[in-house]
């Protein structure tokens, strides 16, 4: 927990949009992105602090987990 | 009930051989789903969920709407177009439309004419293009369902590798809804026309997609 606390995550904020296909969602934050899986005990954060690299590229995120 | 099943065999098998291979495609696909969501470190799917995924819908759909293709075009397009020698062709005299009275229709129509076929105006237009129309139809159906499917399977990718997901407009200039469909498109294409060609010179004795085994080569429009 400490660990998390450690990175540098933007501060939450209110949802702006979501997105949601298949197994997978991107929530959008006033000041972040993060994309969730489906697992069985409901919805999971897989990657958080996340900010767009433009293009086709794949967010660049702060925390990814798997 | 044997009488049944022997004057409509051709329909019967085919409709059953359909729904086993689609089962088949259904077990297959999902395996493979599963393996998927093992790379994503995600749970593994019921194999009611992946039936009713995007992923397996764009991949049915994709299939239907270039077999529809296929037909609605070598049905109009054999109106007109010709391949000397070869049963899938009509007589090299019969371009286009024929007459009324070869295609028994308005005063010429028989006592067993279909109704619309002998009552004239626009029911018997309509009528008169209607396998066309209607596999013409079932194309633009099921390549629409595969846009609306492949959009969302295919936002499923973008959104398991952190990317955004896209409009179904702009989906329709991404190169795997062109992938997917072009894929299927070129093998519908080039079976039409070996299937032209190759029964100009070869015979299958009984079929009715064949010349008789001792019609000439040049003989044209004949089946056996």
């Amino acid at each position: 927990m400490t660990a998390i606390l450690d990175e540098d995550l933007p501060s939450p904020g209110t949802v702006v949009t979501t997105e949601v296909y298949g197994q997978w969602a991107q929530v959008r934050l006033t000041a972040d992105t993060v994309f969730l899986g489906v697992f069985p005990g409901g919805w999971r954060v897989v990657a958080a602090g996340c900010t767009p690299r433009g293009g086709d590229r794949p967010y660049d995120c702060v925390l990814q987990g798997g | 009930m044997r009488r049944f099943l022997r004057d409509n065999s051709l329909g019967l098998v085919f409709g059953v051989l359909f729904l086993i291979v689609l089962t088949g495609q259904a077990f297959a696909g999902h395996a493979q789903f599963d393996q998927q969501q093992l790379v994503e470190v995600l749970p593994p799917v019921s194999l009611g969920r992946y039936v009713t995924s995007a992923s397996f819908g764009t991949d049915v759909a994709e299939n239907w709407q270039s077999e529809y293709l296929q037909f609605f075009l070598y049905i109009f397009l054999t109106v007109w177009l010709l391949q000397k020698g070869s049963p899938e062709s009509k007589s090299l005299d019969d371009v286009g439309l024929e007459s009324d009275r070869e295609q028994e229709v308005g005063p010429h129509a028989t006592p067993d004419s279909p109704k619309w076929a002998a009552a004239g105006g626009w029911r018997t237009a309509l009528f008169s293009n209607s396998l066309g129309l209607v596999m013409g139809l079932l194309f633009l159906g099921s390549w629409l369902a595969q846009s609306i499917a492949g959009v969302a399977a295919f936002n499923e990718e973008q959104l398991s590798d952190r990317q955004d997901p896209v409009t179904w407009g702009q989906y329709l200039m991404e190169p795997d809804f062109w992938n997917r469909t072009l894929q299927n498109w070129q093998s519908e294409l080039l079976a039409v026309a070996s299937m032209a060609v190759l029964a100009i010179f070869l015979r299958q004795r009984g079929s009715p997609q064949s010349k008789p085994v001792g019609a000439a080569h040049t003989a044209t429009g004949v089946e056996g």
